[in-house]
């Protein structure tokens, strides 16, 4: 069963290049068929337990080891959902935005390199899928032509740097212990100078990979330059794969007095994300680096969250940390895809050319100021879950006055970048003229991961007590 | 469990040592160098690094009893795996220096763009 949430996206992709002619469709169905699949297996692990497997059948210790559990079940499931969606939005923009065909054989590679991340427990397996994931990310900006490549170029070198800094800590580390899948290392895991430096090599790398601030340079001209469709698909997907393979490094390798000295740096970047993320969003004079911007910001949250976990080591914290996962990247989903959808039509990338947009195109601005809302935390949102569970953990620590505080702050900001927006959508005295009529479809398909991600509140306490159980 | 590092026969030091000069080469080339032809055979130079150190690894013998004298199989397959994948990741970086060469060729020769 969950060989096919690989095998269908592959094959779909290798079969996109034979015939390009039916690339879209087949794309749409692998999508949709994964999504299924995928929803069928979180059911499977939430009634039966944890699914582990060593693949081929080698002995544990030689083999390569892969988990199934419900934080990696419901992130398959959003990336086939959000795969399918922005297909779909890729689809309707296709002919007018002259999208290249190579779109959907490397949207379906991406999903394959997402899909095999979320489910690898070893360490090797996992630099292979993010090697592949970044080689993907990168020619998916290409895409848009001659200004992309220089930005795409910039993101591959700095990407490759990061990888190869990740894999001289996977090869200490295989030095030393001689063994590579995760449960086996932390069962024999010392705490010592190579153990130390093979941890903060690593985490270099992913946090590069990540566009964790203070290495986050790479992220807003990249994802700026890309196509809409795949603008959204990096910001909502491609920068949590790294964010993953984190918290599993220091979770569950990392002994405590490691996790311990670690905390505050992560912490401390993670507020520097929010704050100067926030900023360098509110001053921005084009619309798509603004939401850019708001992507370092929002991994501030998810990077904070991950600091006070292993300082506190509370589950609640834990299922904060991927709430904010799961909510920024539908919300960013919804944001890049309106915004892609109002600079196309109303033919401008500044962001003065969305004045008067709530006139001109209401439901696409509706759609970003819906999913602003949760960017904020808004309630009900799935932002402000998010950020309710993560001050549920502090304060159930005694004498924590300064991180609500400094969340309120950054709340303030991101309220601020959003409203930067709408209060020109409705500036409605002379408001820039389409430069062809709007077309509704790919609108609405704006909107549905904008509402998608109000209507997490609605599920908020199965999430909360799937996620909670995760953190054991 | 396999032989820690520590075990390692004081012959492969020189081998090691060239491994860390080659990463620290690489590592000062990529931060120094603007133009990213530097950049992408600095990362080269780095990925050479590493798998010198894999090589070097590996000569401790897979510890398993009496095959005690067979290199390490498993950081070879390591190794062959990342060098296909560092090998498709420059070729990609090439072709798309290439690229925004002709891009740029492209632009001075049409002021109008």
């Amino acid at each position: 069963m969950m060989i096919l949430l690989l095998v269908l996206p592959l094959a779909g992709a290798l079969l996109m290049l034979l015939w390009p002619r039916i690339a879209p469709l087949l794309a749409l169905f692998s999508a949709a068929a994964c999504s299924l699949i995928a929803l069928q297996l979180l059911l499977q692990v939430s009634e039966q337990g944890t699914g582990y497997w060593l693949l081929a059948g080698w002995p544990s210790g030689l083999a390569i080891a892969w988990q199934a559990d419900t934080l990696s079940c419901l992130l398959i499931l959003l990336t086939a959902v959000l795969q399918l969606l922005v297909g779909f939005y890729a689809f309707a923009i296709r002919t007018r935005d002259k999208l290249s065909q190579g779109f959907w054989p490397l949207s379906s590679l991406l999903q394959l390199s997402l899909t095999a991340l979320w489910l690898s427990r070893d360490l090797f397996n996992l630099y292979v899928c993010l090697e592949l994931l970044a080689l993907v990310a990168v020619a998916l900006v290409s895409l848009s032509g001659r200004k992309a490549i220089k930005p795409a170029l910039n993101y591959l070198l700095l990407s490759l740097f990061g990888s190869l800094c990740y894999l001289l800590g996977v090869v200490l580390l295989y030095g030393a212990y001689g063994r590579l899948d995760i449960a086996g290392l932390a069962s024999e895991w010392q705490p010592n100078l190579l153990t130390n430096s093979a941890l903060l090599l690593m985490s270099l790398g992913l946090m590069l990979k990540a566009a964790l601030w203070p290495l986050h340079g790479w992220l807003p001209a990249a994802h700026a330059a890309a196509p809409a469709p795949v603008s959204a698909l990096l910001s909502a997907l491609v920068v949590k794969g790294p964010l993953f393979i984190l918290c599993l490094l220091w979770l569950q390798l990392a002994s405590s007095q490691q996790a311990q000295a670690m905390a505050p740096l992560f912490a401390g970047a993670g507020l520097a994300a929010l704050l100067f993320g926030g900023w360098s969003a509110l001053r921005t004079p084009f619309a798509k680096n603004l939401v850019a911007y708001s992507t370092v910001a929002q991994l501030g949250y998810a990077t904070v969250a991950l600091g006070l976990m292993l300082k506190f080591d509370q589950p609640l914290i834990f299922a904060a940390l991927w709430l904010f996962v799961l909510a920024h990247a539908l919300a960013k989903a919804a944001c890049f895809l309106a915004i892609g959808e109002m600079s196309g039509t109303l033919g401008g990338k500044r962001l003065t050319t969305l004045k008067g947009a709530s006139q001109t195109m209401p439901l696409a601005m509706f759609a970003f100021a819906v999913a602003g809302g949760s960017l904020i935390g808004l309630p009900p949102s799935g932002g402000f879950l998010a950020k309710w569970a993560l001050l549920q953990g502090l304060w159930s620590q005694d004498q924590q006055l300064f991180w609500p505080l400094a969340l309120v702050l950054a709340t303030l900001l991101s309220a601020a970048y959003v409203f930067r927006v709408v209060v020109l959508a409705f500036d409605r005295a002379d408001p820039v003229a389409p430069d062809f009529s709007p077309q509704v479809l790919p609108q609405w398909l704006a909107l549905l991961p904008a509402l998608a991600v109000w209507a997490m509140a609605l599920f908020s306490e199965p999430l909360l007590l799937l996620l909670r159980l995760e953190a054991l | 469990m396999r032989p820690l590092m520590a075990e390692l026969s004081s012959s492969l030091n020189v081998f090691l040592a060239t491994a860390a000069a080659l990463v620290a080469i690489g590592v000062y080339g990529f931060i120094v160098g603007p133009e990213p032809l530097r950049r992408i055979v600095a990362l080269n130079i780095i990925s050479a690094g590493i798998f010198k150190l894999m090589v070097v690894l590996a000569y401790r013998g897979s510890g398993n009893g009496d095959a005690e004298w067979l290199a390490d199989p498993v950081l070879h397959a390591l190794v062959l795996t990342g060098l296909v994948v560092a090998v498709s990741a420059t070729a990609f970086a090439l072709a798309l220096l290439a690229r925004l060469g002709q891009s740029m060729t492209a632009g001075q020769e049409d002021p109008g763009q």
